[in-house]
């Protein structure tokens, strides 16, 4: 059971790299610099994969769950509440639906499947990998465990790198049309 | 703003691979609560809903 557990944790980490790699992907192949709500869902997406990282490296504990639905639970408020503000007929949504959904509504579904997928690994955790020493859990933590963690800090990197080339040091636009970067190297 | 969340966070990932569990997890709740407190700038409008 602990196996299937870490690959559970491994997979929760690399599938939350794999949606903000999605959005990038959108982004920048539909041209619409995502909204300030959008970026905050992109923080949400990072902060609960947060706990998997902690769980990969330091064994399987409560507490790194409870940071992962801490997470969610942000992430459920900030995208829960952009699909209130467009939620009665005739509001306009911000960018293009994909597969019918905007990506606010998709961000939602997400975080509520990040908290079923975190109780379901909660349930199958047992017993807290407390008695086990850092060397025992460092040592386990290679392969496919160290790669998935790799990815996500190099995506969280490149969308530190995106949030400062849309807004630079100013407070980003509600409707961003374009990137703080580009005006500046004009 | 959300540009240093990031960067704090991805801080706090390679923290944590390095085997800083408190650093990491004070970073985590750094980050946090500066994601809550950005969120409460931008969430001004009441939700429209049809009633």
């Amino acid at each position: 059971m602990g196996s299937f557990v870490r690959l559970g944790n491994a997979l929760g980490a690399a599938g939350i790299a794999m949606v903000l790699l999605v959005a990038f992907g959108l982004q920048f192949g539909l041209n619409e610099p995502p909204c300030p709500l959008c970026t905050l869902q992109r923080v949400a997406f990072v902060l609960c994969s947060f706990g998997f990282v902690l769980n990969l490296r330091f064994g399987v504990q409560p507490l790194h769950y409870g940071l992962a639905l801490l997470g969610a639970l942000f992430g459920v408020v900030a995208s829960g509440y952009q699909v209130l503000q467009h939620i009665a007929p005739g509001a306009a949504a911000y960018g293009s639906p994909i597969l019918g959904m905007h990506l606010d509504t998709w961000s939602l579904m997400l975080f509520f499947a990040v908290i079923a997928v975190t109780a379901l690994l909660l349930m199958l955790s047992g017993r807290p990998d407390h008695d086990r020493s850092d060397h025992q859990t460092a040592m386990r933590f290679r392969g496919i465990l160290r790669f998935a963690v790799y990815l996500l800090i190099a995506v969280t990197l490149a969308n530190a790198a995106n949030s400062f080339a849309q807004c630079g040091p100013n407070e980003c636009a509600a409707n961003p049309t374009g990137y703080w970067i580009s005006q500046v190297l004009r | 703003m959300t540009a240093l969340i990031f960067l704090m966070m991805a801080i706090a990932m390679m923290t944590a691979s390095a085997g800083y569990r408190g650093t990491s997890i004070g970073l985590f709740g750094v980050s946090f609560v500066a994601a809550v407190l950005w969120f409460d700038r931008y969430a001004i409008e009441m939700p429209r809903l049809p009633l």
